[in-house]
């Protein structure tokens, strides 16, 4: 006999990055309930979801450059996860998501649970382009460019890799939303083990 | 006559790799945000493509840039 693994219950962890301006004119706690709410209609039982981080975006994302990060927990059917995905791309404060299916949530997670935070307590600064700062702090030391040169020896075996790959331009820029959607999409949907 | 294996670089591995833990991944990644292979990291296949899916996931958040200059 088929098993439906679409009617199977499943622990989720899942992170929602939420839109600055929405949750400034909302409020954080509307914004959340919104979240919640959306999860609970198609069927979820939501038992974390708590605001992780206001942070800045390491690339912007339609023009946003900032954004509030909240992290949940619940449990619920495949099928469900898809249904709210889809709402909530169309819909309301989030614009960005990701869901991993985990085996079991965390006793320090739970403790979290749906805590209380006051619109105040939320500060969301201006959304101004950053330069990018990231590994700024990282010099690149003659100890990097050994390992850089370790790598494309080990990967092309030539002895000018390393040079060749100092000269290269960098990776391509991040995909479109809808592409890297559907990429991290996939491995979130398929089971974790 | 085969190469010596280089000994890896980085020490204090955790036992799990959090997307969120950005302070942590980016020890694993170069100056351009590229990923060091198993090799300069001295993981196992397994701990290697763990680390590679957390990146994966960090970028996808923009917690992590794709590439930096």
């Amino acid at each position: 006999m088929a098993i439906n693994m679409n009617e199977h219950l499943h622990t989720y962890q899942a992170m929602f990055l939420l839109d600055n301006g929405e949750v400034r004119e909302q409020g954080f706690n509307a914004a959340r309930e919104w979240v919640k709410s959306t999860l609970e209609k198609h069927g979820a039982t939501v038992q974390v979801l708590r605001l992780w981080a206001e942070r800045p975006l390491a690339y912007p994302i339609q023009g946003r450059n900032r954004a509030t990060y909240v992290h949940g927990w619940f449990t619920a059917t495949q099928g469900t996860i898809s249904a709210a995905k889809r709402e909530m791309y169309l819909l309301g404060p989030v614009f960005r998501l990701l869901v991993l299916r985990e085996d079991e949530i965390p006793a320090e997670e739970l403790a979290f649970g749906i805590e209380e935070v006051r619109d105040a307590d939320v500060e969301i600064p201006e959304d101004v382009a950053e330069v990018d700062s990231f590994f700024a702090e990282q010099p690149v030391d003659a100890d990097e460019a050994e390992g850089t040169a370790a790598d494309g020896e080990a990967k092309a075996g030539e002895s000018s890799k390393a040079t060749a790959d100092a000269a290269a331009p960098a990776e391509t820029a991040p995909a479109a939303d809808a592409t890297t959607t559907t990429e991290a999409s996939a491995p979130a949907a398929t089971p974790k083990d | 006559m085969m190469n010596e294996p280089t000994p890896p670089v980085l020490t204090n591995i955790p036992s799990q790799f959090d997307y969120k833990d950005t302070v942590e991944l980016q020890r694993y990644l170069n100056s351009q945000g590229r990923l060091y292979s198993a090799k300069r990291t001295g993981l196992k296949t397994r701990r290697q493509r763990e680390l590679k899916r957390a990146v994966k996931y960090a970028r996808f958040l923009a917690l992590l840039p794709y590439t930096a200059r």
